[in-house]
């Protein structure tokens, strides 16, 4: 009987080429369910007429599975102990197996005759055994070339995520982006790190002010989450917190490792960085457009200032402006009246900076008005302290000194409201000063009773308005050009022949004094002296 | 912000398109690797993947996407991505896998594309 099975698995075993095939399939198998696949068919292939049955259980199951079925029944034999060679069992009912797969598994080959009285001898077993053979062979292949594979993934992931690193870092510095680099830095981050959720959240003391989900609506809730890692950052009283929750695997969540955590905190820092540095170039441009608006505010007020005094029969004039580099409040001016007289102005704003230039702009416009209605020159000084008042905030006010000149008599009403005194040089020498009037313009909103006085200029007088810009001119010790009564004695001592060189001379003296020091504030001066 | 994970397929002269919406993570991928075992058991060997509404792949993900290119390999067959994202496209780039799988602008030129060589 034995001999009978033997002769017949002999005479029906297919050629050497078809072997070959086989076996170089089994050898190649990509995956390990091929590789059992490939192996029933090989043993198919040796033992034609018998029933040739691949069994595997996964490990850690309890169930057994086939190629011809998905779930069977442990063979009755119960399980193997381990794995075992090629053998022939139970006095030739059978040839048996146990061999370990690639992924752990445990497969289990029996091999039966068709009919149960036949018997398989020792002659049957060789086959068998090198079937085992090239099974253990590409179960070894195939692991190497799973390990390969897995050492090119790991590979391609590590250059993915300094790749990703790199690139997040200029995304989220982009400082023209409209994407915040709080959601591109947490998408990033759970990305890179397998994360399968993740939160930032921003918060001022205990105040949480904004949460940031990956994805949108996902549950912040953590209980659930078996694994964390977090990161966070402080920048403007704000504290950004970076969280990532649940590190992905294909066999279910698994501990963050220490590269994560590397990322996490070096995406934390590049959002950091990024904050700082459009943090820094909003306030350089928002300088920018400051500077901006202060070039032009200086370069209206510059045109309000007279670029040239009117002629007055019998008079010289010449006056001075000289801004210093932020814009400031002086404004001067000679303006000549429908009536043949001229009004001489001489202002402060209080403050610099484009409040102060648009008070002057206010001033300008609203003592133009009132000089055409020929006003009388208290009215006139009661109406610019209301109108000042109302365009201005608390803290801001107008020092002036305003004058009517009749040219032809040199008579000169003048109101000092608050500003500096203003020297009258008669022609012997004598200097005398000028102060009557009242309050700063717009220091108080009342109606302000302004007193005015009244001079006449003969021939050879001098005046002299000014500034605080010159009294106040200090030197690199800090000391004021005017804090021994300078000006004053300088006025008294300087008589040029015409204006202009008064001025020039003037403007050299203060100069002189401040040598190096920068100019702090506008100087700006009138000077008229009476011909005839 | 990405959305939660979503797709839908449909088949067109036997060949699949998966669209994806949001994160393509562990969830994501298997979701999309059996909407393609289905099709496959059925056998669909042409796949396109419009990845317009996903743009954050993870690894796990990818995993599941290079099985399934590695599949239809064996199978003949052959996977395009459509509308990607730059950044999910370089990420794909560097993973190796437009060396077995292709890219096209839009699900119509991958399906042309299957048209010319099927």
């Amino acid at each position: 009987m034995r001999d009978q099975l033997s002769t017949s698995i002999s005479a029906h075993r297919p050629g050497t080429e078809q072997i070959e095939e086989a076996s170089r399939l089994l050898a190649e198998s990509p995956s390990a369910a091929d590789l059992v696949s490939r192996l029933e068919h090989l043993l198919q292939l040796l033992y034609e007429s018998a029933r040739v049955r691949v069994s595997c259980r996964s490990q850690g199951s309890a169930f057994w599975s086939s190629r011809s079925g998905p779930v069977i029944p442990a063979p009755a034999e119960g399980d193997p102990a381990g794995i075992s060679p090629a053998s022939l069992e139970d006095d030739g009912e059978s040839l048996r197996a146990v061999r370990r797969g690639p992924d752990g598994s445990t497969v289990w080959v029996t091999i039966e005759p068709e009919s149960p009285s036949s018997r398989f001898t020792a002659a049957d077993l060789p086959p068998f055994h090198l079937a085992c053979v090239l099974f253990d062979a590409a179960t070894g292949a195939l692991l190497q070339r799973q390990h390969q594979k897995g050492l090119a993934f790991s590979l391609n992931q590590s250059v993915l995520q300094l790749n990703s690193l790199i690139e997040t870092g200029i995304e989220i510095a982009r400082l023209s982006s409209d994407l915040s680099p709080l959601s591109i830095a947490l998408e990033r981050a759970a990305a890179l790190t397998n994360a399968s959720r993740g939160c930032i959240t921003l918060s001022r003391g205990t105040s949480v002010l904004e949460k940031i989900l990956f994805p949108a609506g996902m549950d912040t809730d953590r209980r659930g989450s078996t694994h964390t890692i977090s990161a966070e950052f402080i920048f403007d009283g704000v504290t950004t917190t970076f969280e990532l929750f649940d590190k992905e695997s294909r066999t279910g969540p698994v501990p963050f490792d220490t590269t994560d955590r590397l990322l996490l905190d070096a995406i934390s820092r590049q959002v950091h960085a990024a904050l700082e540095n459009r943090f820094l170039h909003r306030q350089s441009l928002e300088k920018q457009r400051m500077e901006q608006d202060i070039a032009v505010a200086a370069s209206i007020q510059q045109r309000i200032l007279p670029a040239t005094l009117p002629a007055i029969p019998g008079y010289d004039t010449a006056g001075i402006n000289i801004p210093s580099k932020s814009v400031g409040g002086d404004y001067f001016d000679c303006i000549p009246l429908s009536d043949g007289r001229f009004a001489l102005v001489m202002a402060d704003v209080s403050g610099k900076g484009i409040p102060a230039a648009l008070l002057v702009s206010s001033l300008h416009a609203t003592l133009s008005a009132y000089l055409e209605q020929s006003i009388p020159l208290l009215d006139l000084a009661r109406r610019l302290n209301s109108a000042v008042h109302r365009a201005s905030t608390d803290d801001k006010f107008i020092t002036a000194f305003l004058g009517i000149l009749t040219p032809s008599s040199g008579h000169l009403e003048t109101v000092n409201a608050g500003h500096c005194t203003v020297y009258w040089r008669k022609a012997d020498g004598t200097v005398i000063e000028l102060s009557q009037g009242g309050i700063p313009f717009g220091m108080l909103g009342i109606d302000f009773p302004y007193q005015s006085e009244a001079i006449a200029l003969g021939p050879g007088d001098r005046l002299l308005l000014y500034t605080d810009g010159i009294t106040e001119a200090n030197d690199d010790g800090g000391r004021l050009y005017d804090s021994e009564g300078s000006l004053k004695s300088f006025f008294e001592r300087q008589t040029p022949a015409d204006a202009r060189t008064f001025i020039a001379d003037l403007i050299a003296d203060v100069k002189a004094f401040t040598g190096s020091a920068p100019q702090a504030d506008d100087i700006t001066a009138l000077y008229l002296m009476r011909n005839t | 912000m990405e959305q939660p994970f979503s797709l839908t397929t449909e088949l067109r002269d036997n060949r699949l398109v998966i669209a994806t919406r949001g994160y393509i993570n562990n969830v994501g991928g298997e979701a999309i690797a059996e909407a393609f075992r289905r099709h496959f058991a059925e056998g669909v060997k042409h796949v396109v993947i419009d990845l317009a509404q996903s743009r954050v792949v993870n690894s796990i993900g990818i995993s599941f996407l290079i099985e399934m290119i590695e599949t239809l390999q064996e199978a003949d067959g052959r996977l395009i991505f459509t509308n990607l994202d730059p950044a999910v496209e370089k990420m794909l780039t560097i993973m190796g896998l437009f060396r077995y799988a292709g890219k096209e602008n839009a699900v119509e030129d991958a399906l042309q594309t299957f048209e010319r060589q099927p």
